[in-house]
């Protein structure tokens, strides 16, 4: 085998990935096509259990007694608004007001999988498939589909649920005329419907609810189901049902859990990453005290209220074992990255996902830079909490977290019970961002929920545990160079990224007797790989390089590393080419010739040059320097432009206003896209001007909102996004704010000031 | 033995210790999980209650600080002012993952309680609450809507529709 283990060929390699998934899952491991062809047909025929009085249209859908019809929704909400969306396309379909539908959680049934967020992170080119690349995908489809990992994550629920419940509304609607049909003795063709009933001819009228039991007995017909277009509420929105309930406070999250007889814990873990718990005791007059759990590496303090376990926790005599604990600095981080890159081709594991032609034999202007990006926390709103109540036969979850399946198969492991017996209840998340994918915490929470078996026991994490006890977006370094030929244009292209595999920690702490480094993690590299523009002669190369920082999934993931580092390298050669970033951009799309994504992405650079040119940069107040930059790039399946106006005073850097250009193939709930991008231009914008992780002796150096600021009212930005119904399939919404705000923030720092800010945070 | 304060219009008694938040008391004791915990150190406001018609951080005041006094949380909050607030939060769909919200709305409420003819900058100038979702400008769109509901000109039907 060669040291450069291109995924290209890796059909194997990712075969034996899959299989670590399986083992994840439990689902076991499958043998033949037969098997798996039996498996998919029983699971398509899953339908929705119907107690008295409900009737079950199948998988997504089923009229409940109170006369209401609930759309059931396999994905987690945690401010994406997929509930929401699922009660829009139900109505839309139905021909029901949104007030008539209501949303769900999905049961845990592998009907419910979410193959697409898997998927993705499988190292090809969507939009250049060959045909064994496409064969892999159909099997892994299949194979996934089988396993039912449900998961909400990588910008993929409405791409994942959307369509099923549409071809089930329209399923559903034809199941309800044919009743009426038969009801009134009239063709379908001559009933009406008027706001969830169905006429006759004659002005007799049925309900759905009314002629939903005789409709759930007929047998589904195969539907067309129309084209996504502009209805009654998609394309334009309907206010969201999980509002007003948010507002006046009504709506509860994972930490609101108030179970009787519940108990809560505050729990401390090592100061330093990897450390261990030697021993703890507490006094006995505690008050309001039940006891100390001691685990691997935390100890917990249980009390009557949180008040009282954290008093008690504060009381405690902790020792700690360190000795086999991390005791990596930031700066050690950095320098393994450096030493790494130093090495370049003759590093390992080194991984080649995207090589076209050979950059090495390039002529032309040599440019080249070196970017880096620091360590991230989450700091979801809610802290991470989770409430477990433990039984000799059975065990109840309650918590925020971002995939159902996981959290039964991972609370099961720590009750010592079978999957079956394992309730998840799944309130509001106050903000996942990634971090409730790992699921560490519920094992935590199950475990402490042990020692005090038949009683609930709620787990709060401070915000300085919630920061100690993270899975940070890791920090990565990038080597970028290029050479240009006469006419400016990039003759060759290497792109380097030092970084540790996000995939492989994943995995291994899901399943520590998984193997990883079999397989590029394709997410670290995200946002320089397949490249819209035209670069000929270039290599897209991941170094992995693993600290022993835990490492996760944070909001657009290698997005939010590699657009920076990509967008501001291009930048960098429109300037060393002596044109303006927007026609130096047209040009290189211009260079790709008829690729799908370069068309794309080109109309929105169209857009970009209208608003450049309608809305000029706003001089700065006195004294200030002002400047215009510009990104874009193309993530989860949608692609967005972003145009930045900063200010600088001094040395502070302000982004005054942000314009969002948006193609996601068909925005579904408009305003809903609109207030995620929004949203996610402002995480961004948090990491951009403040957000910093840092180690010092394996100890981590933040604790709270002042010592990792984020932003606030004062300091966001006035942000517009003007969204464009490109037709295409449908891409991601949640994430796809983030990536293209720092080097659109850096590129207008570089116009301002002339000066290229290589690093994240931006320092001037 | 315990404070005595008048919670959400009627007089009450927390036995929580003297010295302890009074978030938890509220969260844990009265059950009021509508004020919510977000940092425990003053610096984010989901935790915001009203105390004598001002915002105040639940996790920095102590119990034994309310004695007497009146406290308002999101399951309290109520009059005209209110139901601006919470009408333009409803308006703007302001809410994400909604968790900083009932804060925010604590927060607006009295602020603009205090002066209801005082300008956006004004009224956005004080509240210093986090949104990790980032719903800040739907947020300035709230308050615009709430102040400007409070400025128009009153017709009978809004003050018929105001409690
Ligand atoms: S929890 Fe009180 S200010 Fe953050
Ligand atoms: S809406 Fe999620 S933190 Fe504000």
């Amino acid at each position: 085998m060669s040291d450069e283990r291109k995924p290209s060929r890796g059909v194997k390699i990712a075969r034996r990935t899959f299989l670590a998934i399986a083992g994840v899952v439990g689902g076991g491991l499958l043998v033949g096509a037969g098997a798996v062809a039996w498996r998919l047909r029983q699971i398509d025929n899953y339908k929705l259990p119907a107690g008295d009085g409900e009737a079950s249209f199948g998988a997504w859908l089923k009229f409940t007694r109170d006369g209401m019809i609930e759309v059931v929704v396999p994905h987690q909400d945690m401010g994406q608004g997929i509930y929401a969306l699922a009660v829009l396309l139900a109505a839309e379909g139905l021909k029901a007001p949104p007030e008539a539908v209501r949303a769900a959680p999905a049961p845990i049934e592998a009907r419910y999988a979410n193959p697409v967020m898997l998927l993705d992170g499988l190292p090809m080119d969507e939009a250049a498939l060959t045909a064994p690349q496409r064969a892999t995908l159909w099997t892994f489809d299949k194979i996934l589909r089988t396993l039912g990992l449900q998961g909400t994550g990588g910008s993929t629920s409405t791409r994942n649920i959307a369509e099923p419940i549409r071809l089930a509304a329209a399923s559903a609607l034809d199941m309800l005329a044919r009743a009426a049909s038969a009801r009134f003795d009239a063709p379908v063709d001559q009933l009406k419907i008027v706001g969830g009933a169905i006429l006759a001819p004659d002005g007799k009228s049925a309900t759905y609810g009314e002629l939903a039991e005789a409709a759930a007995k007929l047998a589904p017909r195969a539907i067309a189901v129309p084209p996504l277009a502009i209805g009654d509420y998609v394309g334009k929105g309907a206010p969201r049902f999980d509002v007003p309930p948010k507002v006046y406070g009504r709506a509860k999250y994972g930490i609101d859990t108030r179970e009787p007889g519940q108990l809560y814990a505050a729990i401390r873990h090592s100061p330093r990453l990897g450390g261990r718990l030697s021993r703890a005791s507490i006094p006995a007059d505690a008050a309001g005290v039940r006891g100390i759990v001691e685990g691997k590496d935390y100890v917990a303090v249980v009390g009557e209220t949180y008040a009282a376990a954290m008093a008690g926790l504060d009381k405690a005599d902790v020792v700690w074992d360190e000795s086999n604990a991390l005791k990596v600095s930031t700066g050690d981080v950095f320098a393994a990255y450096r030493a790494a890159l130093d090495r370049g081709a003759d590093y390992k594991p080194r991984w080649v996902i995207d090589a076209v032609g050979d950059p090495s034999g390039a002529t032309g202007k040599a440019v080249k830079a070196t970017y880096d990006a620091p360590f991230l926390a989450h700091v979801t709103m809610e802290p991470i909490n989770a409430t477990a109540l433990v039984t000799e036969t059975g065990a109840k979850v309650w918590a925020g977290h971002q995939s159902a399946s996981l959290v039964q198969l991972l609370a099961a492991g720590a009750a010592g019970l079978k999957s079956e017996q394992v309730e998840v209840f799944t309130p509001f998340l106050g903000g996942g961002f990634g971090r409730r994918a790992d699921l560490g915490y519920v094992v935590t929470a199950v475990e402490i929920a042990r020692k005090f078996m038949g009683v609930p026991v709620q787990t709060i994490w401070s915000r300085a545990e919630d920061i100690r006890d993270d899975v940070y977006r890791p920090a990565a370094m990038a080597d970028v160079s290029a050479t240009l030929g006469d006419d400016g244009m990039p003759t060759g292209f290497t792109y380097r990224i030092a970084v540790p595999s996000i995939t492989d920690q994943f995995v291994a702490r899901a399943m520590p007797s998984a193997k990883g480094g079999l397989m590029a993690d394709r997410t670290t590299v995200d946002g320089a790989l397949f490249p819209f523009y035209g670069l000929p002669n270039r290599s897209i190369e991941n170094l992995t390089v693993d600290s022993g920082v835990p490492v996760g999934f944070w909001r657009s993931v290698g997005y939010s590393l590699n657009c920076f580092f990509f967008e501001s390298f291009i930048d960098e050669l429109a300037a060393a080419a002596g044109a303006k970033p927007l026609d130096y951009r047209s040009r290189l799309l211009a260079a790709a010739g008829a690729y799908e994504p370069a068309r794309r992405a080109h109309a929105l650079l169209h857009r970009m040059g209208r608003y450049d040119q309608a809305r000029p940069l706003a001089p700065g107040a006195d004294g200030a320097k002002s400047g215009r930059g510009f990104a874009l790039t193309e993530c989860f399946h949608s692609f967005v432009g972003q145009v930045a106006d900063v200010e600088i005073v001094d040395k502070t850097l302000r982004v005054r206003r942000v314009h969002a250009v948006v193609d996601c193939g068909f925005a579904i709930d408009p305003p809903n896209v609109a207030a995620q991008v929004r949203g996610a231009i402002n995480y961004g914008l948090s990491a951009v001007l403040f957000g910093k992780i840092d180690f010092d002796q394996g100890r981590v150096a933040q604790t709270n909102f002042d010592s990792y600021p984020v932003l606030t009212l004062e300091t966001a930005p006035e942000i517009t996004v003007e969204i464009v119904n490109s037709g295409a399939a449908i891409g991601g919404v949640g994430e796809i704010g983030v990536p293209a705000l720092a080097p659109a923030v850096a590129n207008a720092v570089f116009a301002a000031t002339g000066r290229r800010l290589r690093s994240l945070p931006l320092t001037l | 033995m315990g404070v005595d304060l008048t919670l959400n219009g009627a007089a009450a008694t927390l036995s929580s210790p003297p010295d302890s938040p009074l978030l938890w008391a509220l969260r844990d004791e009265r059950r009021l999980v509508g004020v919510k915990f977000g940092c425990g150190a003053g610096l984010c406001g989901a935790c915001t209650v009203i105390i004598d018609g001002r915002q105040a951080r639940s996790c920095q005041t102590q119990v034994k600080d309310v004695a007497g006094k009146t406290v308002v949380t999101i399951e309290g909050l109520s009059g005209d002012i209110a139901q601006a607030v919470t009408d333009g939060w409803i308006a703007a769909q302001a809410p994400q993952c909604g968790y900083c919200q009932p804060g925010f709305v604590m927060a607006a409420t009295a602020v603009i309680a205090a002066d209801p003819k005082q300008t956006r900058e004004q009224a956005l100038s004080q509240l210093t609450n986090i949104c990790r979702c980032g719903t800040y400008d739907a947020i300035r769109a709230a308050i615009d809507h709430a102040l400007g509901a409070l400025n128009a000109a009153p017709s009978p039907q809004k003050q018929g529709s105001a409690q």
